[in-house]
């Protein structure tokens, strides 16, 4: 068959891209290896984590804030394997959903790894091992990421495991250690506690989820704490051991002691990887860096002139939001249309409860460029609404530039922040200043007044209920 | 009071004039019957006259095509002489981010620079880079910009110290005379980043110069890049003057201004191409020819067109060269430091043939020809904007070093683009070297108003007949380009063979036989 446009790799970037492609008129294909379409976020990433992280919320309140509300309950108890089948649900309907969008937009489905020929034609080779050939004008590489590992760790999928495994435990585990503060093992973390597993997270850095403002990092430890997690930061693991029941993982400190934590699971949760395994993207010359990224220039294309790349397989921020506006860009400029993406305005967000919400600079990074700026802090301890859903942990703090009072960076920390960021993406991107957000209407009682708040404090530090 | 001046009536079936240019501009002061600006008709250029003295305001630019009857511009017949200077200045004020730069040391004046003069041939120039950005402060004389002439690259250097402030942007073509700049002339030193601070302090947030003024919003700025207009182009609408969606869907591409009304067809060409839907193979890229590709088509064709070219062939035995370099190369070079090549070799053959066959290195002007006693000799160089002709001069009197630096000194200015219209200008015979780029055989066309060049090609070794035994050469074709309207057939062919005769034996260069 011979296509305009060959997407390889479902997820988010992929299916968005394809589906984009079909709307402007192109004759497009999805290769996906697996046997259901939606990659990694939807099959084993955000959607399956999301779903866990909502019951086990549901769960967390039932057991300890339900009393305070006015809510007896006898005999709460976790059913995992329930807990387990109807995150499963959730991620059919969606899977199934997106087979439904191939339809709709005529978008031709072929299961199997797809692999280059040469830069025009894709070798599609199915699990039974018979395969076919299709080609293609252009080419998107959405082959997305895998989690990556330590050289010394052995992943064995029963007791140490990645985040896939942690979305279908058999059991809640007594002692969870994470490896790794980031996003996936505070949010996998925060499931298993939640339901009473205590948790343990040995982290080389000096906070959680290091890459975004240190301020979130702090907050957030603060609230998982309370959660009964343990933090081992400045800590190099070096080895971890699998001894049956129980697992032992050694790091040391920063002062160079050797500390052991045993616990009867290990989730390792260091980062994800670009994954290219199978693509022969040398056949098509398609340059691939040593960080095993597929090489691109400004506009997604890699070296090879109808092959673009796009997600978690190329530079930045491995999200499934900024794959899918990745995928958009590309087709939008394969059809004569000339896109553009603001990186630094793509939002990040982070499920734990509080959650975490980030979108533009951090103040670490605003040092770093020497930019003078202002900065307004709420904390939702203030905010009615918050107090009326007992959510009261965390603040959402503003830096706005000390002289034009523009809003450089939003960091959010507290109860559905990961909605509330939208609006302060919006502001960026129309370059609002943090009065201007202060002079909008914000309804009562909401969450969202906490930012507003927080903009009164950032333009002359007069926030008015605080 | 206003006086309205309309096109008037200038013949009967005249229902439409175009504005050739104007001699007055808006806010001169003038007097009756002076002659304000040129109109065209198809049939005739006639002038205007002010019907009044008075202050003057157009109400149509140059270019600008009106009917009979149309206002063309205003006189403001209550102002006097003295009025007409404070009406511009005025003028500029109106813009508000004007008004908060001004500092301490503001004069209120403000220089207009417009492109200089910079060669006799040279009618526009394109606005290469601007080295200094919109609203820096600049020295006098410092340079603030680069100039593309069709020949070579000027720097612009301030006329004033001051605040420049950009009129035309990178990429336009302007007129020799035409506006580029205007610099709000400062006094003492530039002004200290404190004292700016200040001023932007002062400034109420409200008058329309907030940081965010002219930021495109997102669906705005992808409608504008494919529109291919720059933001700065667009009056935002929105808020603090953002630019809206609405704002980008009704913005145009600042019409271009050349003062012929054919010029302006060319751009709107060039707006026209619209992306395919599916890209592939078949896209095509539009860009503007530069001004120096502009003139090289020009020149090119004018010389096929005006001149009774044709060329003549004749092959050099390159071994006698190769030799003497082989030779002599290493000791040239430590003596001279510069490499022995093959252009001093050519350039001296072409001298003694020049001086031989005068015709060959004349031209001609109107109805008389023009001997010259001396070889300018022009090298034809490939630069990165395009071909350039840099001239040696006296090449009969120089030596073979003095050629040899010559060639590296003006190669070297060319490639950098450093060559002024000096170095460019004049030349009585052109020498080009195709075989750098691997040419066999090749027909050089004449580079005007010279009328002969000479054409070197590659050096390939060939099977020769030599005194009756086949001998492999290193064989070199040469081809000489000629008007026949000066030069004779046994001329430009006795030329070529005596060419050929001095580079196969280089003794009878020394000898002069």
């Amino acid at each position: 068959m011979k296509y305009d446009l060959i997407v390889i790799g479902s997820g988010p970037g992929g299916y968005v891209a394809a589906i984009r492609g079909a709307q402007l008129g192109m004759k497009t294909a999805i290769v996906e290896k697996y046997p259901t379409l939606g990659g990694t976020c939807l099959n084993v990433g955000c959607i399956p984590s999301k779903a866990l992280l909502d019951s086990t919320e549901h769960y967390h309140n039932a057991a300890h804030t339900f009393k305070t509300h006015g809510i007896d309950l006898k005999d709460l108890k976790v059913n995992l394997k329930q807990m387990i089948a109807r995150k499963d649900d959730v991620v059919k309907q969606n899977v199934d959903g997106i087979q439904y969008l191939m339809k709709k937009n005529k978008i031709d489905v072929h299961q199997g790894l797809g692999s280059f020929v040469d830069k025009n034609t894709i070798k599609v080779t199915k699990d039974d091992g018979k395969s076919e050939e299709i080609t293609g004008k252009n080419i998107i590489i959405a082959t997305g990421s895998k989690p990556s590992s330590l050289p010394f760790i052995e992943i064995d999928k029963k007791r140490i495991i990645t985040s896939t495994e942690a979305l279908k435990m058999n059991e809640v585990p007594k002692h969870m250690i994470v490896i790794g503060g980031g996003v996936i093992g505070m949010e996998l973390g925060s499931v298993y506690a939640r339901m009473g597993a205590k948790v343990s997270v040995v982290e080389f850095m000096d906070s959680l989820i290091p890459s975004m403002d240190k301020t979130m990092g702090k907050e957030l430890q603060k609230s998982l704490k309370k959660l009964g997690f343990e933090f081992y930061l400045k800590h190099k693991v070096t080895a971890v051991k699998n001894r049956g029941k129980e697992v032992t993982v050694t790091a040391e400190n920063s002062k160079g002691e050797a500390v052991e934590v045993k616990g009867d699971y290990v989730l390792v949760s260091i980062g994800r990887r670009p994954y290219t395994e199978g693509l022969n993207a040398e056949a098509a010359g398609v340059k691939i860096n040593d960080r095993g990224q597929v090489e691109v220039d400004e506009h997604l294309k890699t070296s090879v002139d109808n092959i673009y790349a796009i997600g978690d397989v190329v530079k930045g921020a491995m999200l499934a939001h900024k794959a899918e506006e990745e995928g958009v860009l590309v087709v939008e400029q394969l059809a004569g249309q000339k896109p553009h993406i603001n990186y630094n305005l793509i939002p990040g967000v982070v499920y734990t409860w509080p959650e975490v919400a980030a979108v533009g600079l951090t103040e670490e990074q605003l040092k770093e460029k020497g930019i003078k700026y202002k900065t307004g802090k709420f904390p939702f301890m203030a905010s009615g609404r918050a107090r009326a859903s007992m959510d009261t942990d965390g603040l959402v703090k503003v830096l706005a530039d000390a002289s034009t009072d523009e809003i450089l960076g939003v960091h959010m920390i507290g109860p559905r922040t990961a909605d509330m960021i939208a609006e302060a993406v919006v502001a960026m991107e129309y370059r609002a200043s943090a009065e201007d957000i202060a002079r909008m209407s914000h309804a009562h009682p909401t969450y969202t007044e906490a930012f507003k708040e927080a903009c009164l404090a950032a333009t002359e530090n007069r926030a008015l209920h605080i | 009071m206003s006086l309205e001046i309309k096109v008037p009536a200038v013949g009967e079936s005249i229902t439409e004039v175009t504005i050739g240019q104007w001699f007055k501009n808006s806010g001169d002061y003038v007097e009756m019957d002076e002659v304000i600006c040129e109109l065209e008709s198809d049939k005739a250029t006639f002038e205007l006259t002010a019907e009044a003295a008075g202050v003057l305001t157009t109400k149509a630019e140059a270019g600008d095509t009106l009917e009979i009857g149309a206002v063309i511009c205003e006189i403001d017949t209550n102002a006097s002489e003295g009025d007409a200077a404070p009406a511009e200045e005025k003028k500029e004020e109106s813009k508000p981010a004007e008004k908060t730069s001004n500092g301490g040391g503001k004069t209120g004046e403000v220089k207009d620079m417009v492109v200089p003069t910079v060669g006799e041939s040279i009618t526009e120039v394109t606005l290469a880079t601007w080295l200094k950005e919109d609203g820096d402060f600049v020295e006098l004389d410092e340079i603030i910009a680069e100039v593309d002439s069709d020949k070579a690259t000027f720097e612009l250097p301030a006329e004033a110290q001051g605040i420049l402030r950009h009129v035309a942007a990178e990429g336009d073509t302007l007129e020799i005379g035409g506006m580029i700049c205007k610099i709000e002339v400062v006094e003492g030193d530039a002004p200290s980043e404190s004292a700016g601070e200040s001023t932007a302090e002062t400034t109420p947030s409200s008058n329309g110069d907030s940081y965010a003024a002219g930021h495109a919003s997102p669906a705005a700025a992808k409608i504008l890049a494919e529109k291919g207009i720059d933001a700065k182009s667009v009056k935002g609408t929105g808020k603090d003057g953002r630019i809206t969606k609405e704002d980008a869907e009704k913005a145009q591409k600042p019409a271009p201004k050349p003062a012929a009304p054919q010029a302006s067809k060319a751009p709107a060409k060039e707006a026209a191409p619209e992306a395919p839907k599916v890209a592939g193979e078949r896209n095509t890229k539009r860009e503007k020819m530069t001004s120096l590709r502009k003139t090289i088509s020009k020149r090119l064709v004018a010389a096929k067109n005006e001149t009774a070219m044709l060329t003549t062939f004749n092959e050099v035995n390159m071994k006698p060269i190769m030799d003497l370099r082989k030779q002599y190369k290493e000791m040239f070079k430590e003596k001279h430091n510069v490499n022995l090549g093959f252009m001093s070799f050519f350039t001296k053959a072409v001298c003694v043939a020049l001086q031989e066959w005068p015709a060959v290195n004349a031209q001609i002007d109107g109805n008389e020809l023009v001997y010259h006693d001396f070889c300018d000799v022009s090298i034809a160089v490939s630069a990165p904007k395009g071909l350039v002709v840099p001239v040696i001069r006296n090449a009969e009197a120089l030596s073979f070093d003095q050629i040899e630096k010559e060639v590296v000194r003006l190669a070297t200015k060319a490639r950098d683009g450093k060559l002024t219209i000096e170095e460019m200008t004049g030349g009585t015979f052109t020498i080009t070297n195709g075989g750098i780029f691997g040419s066999m055989m090749s027909t050089p066309i004449i580079n005007q108003p010279q009328s002969a060049i000479l054409g070197m090609h590659n050096i390939v070794e060939r099977p020769m007949a030599v005194n009756g035994e086949v001998k492999i050469l290193p064989m070199m074709y040469v081809a000489l380009s000629y008007d026949h309207r000066i030069i004779d057939g046994r001329e430009s062919v006795s030329f070529l063979v005596r060419v050929k005769q001095l580079l196969e034996d280089p003794a009878r260069l020394l000898l002069g036989v």
